[in-house]
């Protein structure tokens, strides 16, 4: 187990994700990047599928990234990663290299939800030592917002606006925490930037863990979510304290909730704050919100029901 | 009288293919093509059609697959990278004798490449691009006015010949803005889709496959592919041709290339330089002929594109050694100027025809 490390110890580390990249003001991926770099205290490899994230921390002969890194293209983070750490377990026997040395893959929802769910499901089942990290901004944002299977219900996108017909996305969003737990790895978690101390703990957790690991971050993206620049911390957290997005943790099977807000919050706290979900707050729309609040509420009972399986 | 509209080449594409039946379109994002679903995702479903924005590629093109075997005009695009992992179902779409239109808004590479407009893919798109004996029919449009025409076209095209046919697009042509005339969609008589699996009652059962195991099997149903694309190099030919009559100097090039040396071999013209630019709007069929008939000893010919040199090398195939043909290219999705090519026309120009020739004045001097 990975001991914990304070703010003041985090803060005197080097930041491995250099300024200059290219992200836009007020994005959530460099905050997400940043702090998942800090918590370990590995030499570390990280592989990045293609997206806003790969295209802006590596422009023409520039990189934000200080550590050695990966992108090869957009559906196959997870298995581009898997030959780099097979390379290194082989050199490792072969007594070429001594360093330990972990594997971190970056994708955005569209290269992990969509486009990279196979390598990433062959990843984790052939079980490879990494840790595959999905920052999820619940849209194709570097291509121009277009949907993909995490954008939540009723969003407004590119390729499923919203209008007098059809009030934005009308499928429910894919739940990818779920069916990566569902791979039956030793660990699967949930984190936000919101609660930097809780995602510190769970990358450092899961560093120390040999085999596949997952995690999900909310990400948030003020130009898809039509929000303020200065609201990236601001709408993890609330999707965090409407339990949007739960944080919680499932280490070899065990679900442990590892942040409960105080006071729930309505849905519409966090809904009200984003230009993409402005049409549901119309009369006609509202019906909507209530089934928002219901699918959100029925999760968060069974999230609950299922730690307490678990409880002694 | 027809009024002309403002478009950007993308939304034309979309539009064309609405008002040319195409009532199935699936895709996925990829930059410089995103405003086609964009275009589509809210326009199909005004015309009763079906818009999917799939998972990846792959998907998107196999939805294609399905949509056409049912009988329906179905439409995919992408951009480069995405078009190359299309290729599998693409041949296997030739295969089953499948109609569908496939437009690639070429960008950059190899690789990820870049997102500006480019020609690198003339050999994935003529050549085949996925496995197998197999060809598409490839338009190479050069305006969006062209990009509607043959949009229209592409859709009859493909169920004419029962064939995957190829728009190929850049990203300059695809995301530039310019007025044309939205000429009318005017279905041509075309045979019942007796093949299309829509349903056997009363009718007997219909199978649509690419797998032949018998013997000699499959080297038949080749030779019935290899007759339909001999037909298609009788009668889909077609080609541009701007001064060619007193032309000394025959510049070849195609989609925005072309577009862009037609600016350089009007302003030479004017010069009195004796150029003209010949523009394949066919990619395959190659106009193989065509070119052949304007070869000749003191003709040179100089294809430009921009790439590293490869519809030269069917411009080569077709003057069979007749002329000289020479490149002039910007790979990596580099955009070529009328000036650069003004310049390469001048030096083409004052260059003497013959290489062994020009060695031997040069040993006179």
């Amino acid at each position: 187990m990975a001991k914990a490390v304070t703010l003041k110890e985090l803060s005197k580390k080097e930041l491995l994700f250099a300024p200059g990249h290219r992200l836009c003001a007020g994005c959530g991926a460099p905050i997400v990047v940043k702090m998942v770099l800090l918590a370990s205290d590995y030499h570390l490899v990280a592989a990045n599928a293609t997206g806003c994230l790969e295209v802006s921390s590596c422009i023409s002969d520039y990189t934000a990234w200080k550590i050695p890194w990966i992108h090869n293209a957009f559906e196959n983070a997870a298995a581009t990663l898997s030959g780099v750490e097979t390379m290194y377990r082989s050199l490792k026997k072969q007594g070429k290299i001594d360093k330990e040395i972990k594997f971190i893959a970056f994708g955005g929802d569209g290269g992990t939800y969509d486009i990279g769910f196979q390598s990433l499901s062959g990843a984790m089942e052939r079980g490879h030592d990494m840790l595959y990290i999905c920052y999820d901004n619940g849209a194709y944002m570097n291509t121009g917002i277009q949907r993909s299977s995490a954008t939540p219900f009723g969003a407004d996108t590119t390729t499923r606006p919203a209008g007098s017909v059809v009030p934005g996305k009308t499928e429910q969003r894919k739940n990818l925490t779920k069916i990566m737990a569902a791979h039956n790895i030793p660990y699967v978690a949930q984190a936000s930037p919101s609660h930097w101390a809780d995602l510190v703990r769970k990358v450092r957790k899961a560093l120390e863990i040999t085999g596949p690991k997952f995690m999900n971050i909310v990400t948030p993206c003020n130009r898809g979510w039509r929000s303020r620049t200065d609201d990236a911390i601001t709408l993890s957290r609330l999707a965090v304290d409407t339990c949007y997005w739960p944080l919680y943790e499932i280490e070899n099977g065990v679900t442990k909730i590892t942040f409960r807000p105080r006071e729930k919050k309505p849905i519409a706290d966090f809904l009200k704050t984003q230009g993409r979900f402005k049409h549901l707050f119309k009369p006609e729309n509202e019906v909507l919100i209530g089934k928002i609040q219901e699918s959100i509420d029925r999760e968060w009972e069974k999230l609950q029901k299922e730690e307490a399986c678990f409880a002694s | 009288m027809k009024k002309k509209i403002l478009m950007r080449g993308n939304e034309a594409i979309a539009e064309a293919a609405i008002q040319a039946g195409c009532r199935f379109y699936a895709g996925y994002p990829i930059t410089p093509q995103n405003e086609i679903p964009e275009y589509l995702s809210w326009r199909m479903p005004e015309v009763e059609g079906t818009f999917i924005q799939a998972e990846s590629e792959l998907a998107a093109i196999n939805m294609v697959y399905g949509a056409s075997a049912a009988g329906s005009r179905a439409m995919t695009s992408s951009s480069s990278p995405g078009i190359s992992l299309k290729q599998e179902t693409i041949s296997f779409l030739a295969a089953a004798e499948l109609p569908a239109v496939i437009v690639n808004m070429q960008r950059g590479g190899p690789g990820l490449g870049n997102i500006s407009g480019s020609q690198a893919d003339y050999f994935q798109a003529v050549k085949g691009g996925g496995h197998g004996d197999y060809k598409t029919l490839v338009y190479a449009p050069y305006s969006v006015q062209e990009l509607w025409d043959l949009t229209l076209r592409s859709f009859d095209k493909a169920d004419e010949y029962r064939n995957p046919v190829l728009i190929l697009g850049d990203g300059i042509i695809g995301q530039m803005m310019e007025p044309f005339y939205p000429n009318p969609y005017r279905k041509p008589d075309l045979p019942e889709k007796d093949w299309a699996l829509d349903g056997c009652k009363g009718r007997a059962p219909r199978v649509i496959k690419s797998l032949y195991m018998g013997d000699g099997e499959l080297e038949m149903r080749n030779i019935v592919l290899q007759t339909k694309y001999a037909e298609m190099k009788k009668r889909e030919v077609m080609a541009d041709r701007y001064y060619l009559d007193d032309a000394e100097i025959v510049v070849v090039a195609f989609g925005i290339a072309a577009r862009i040396a037609l600016s350089s071999v009007l302003r030479l013209r004017r010069e009195g330089l004796k150029v003209g630019l010949f523009r394949p709007v066919t990619l395959f069929p190659f106009p193989a002929q065509e070119l052949f008939a304007i070869a000749g000893e003191h003709i040179r010919f100089l294809t430009i594109e921009m790439n590293a040199g490869q519809m030269v090398e069917d411009v080569r195939l077709s003057v069979n050694g007749k002329s000289q043909v020479l490149f002039h290219g910007r790979p990596g999705g580099s955009l070529l100027t009328p000036e650069e090519v003004e310049e390469k026309i001048r030096q083409v120009c004052c260059s003497h025809p013959h290489p062994v020739r020009a060695a031997l004045n040069r040993w006179d001097a």
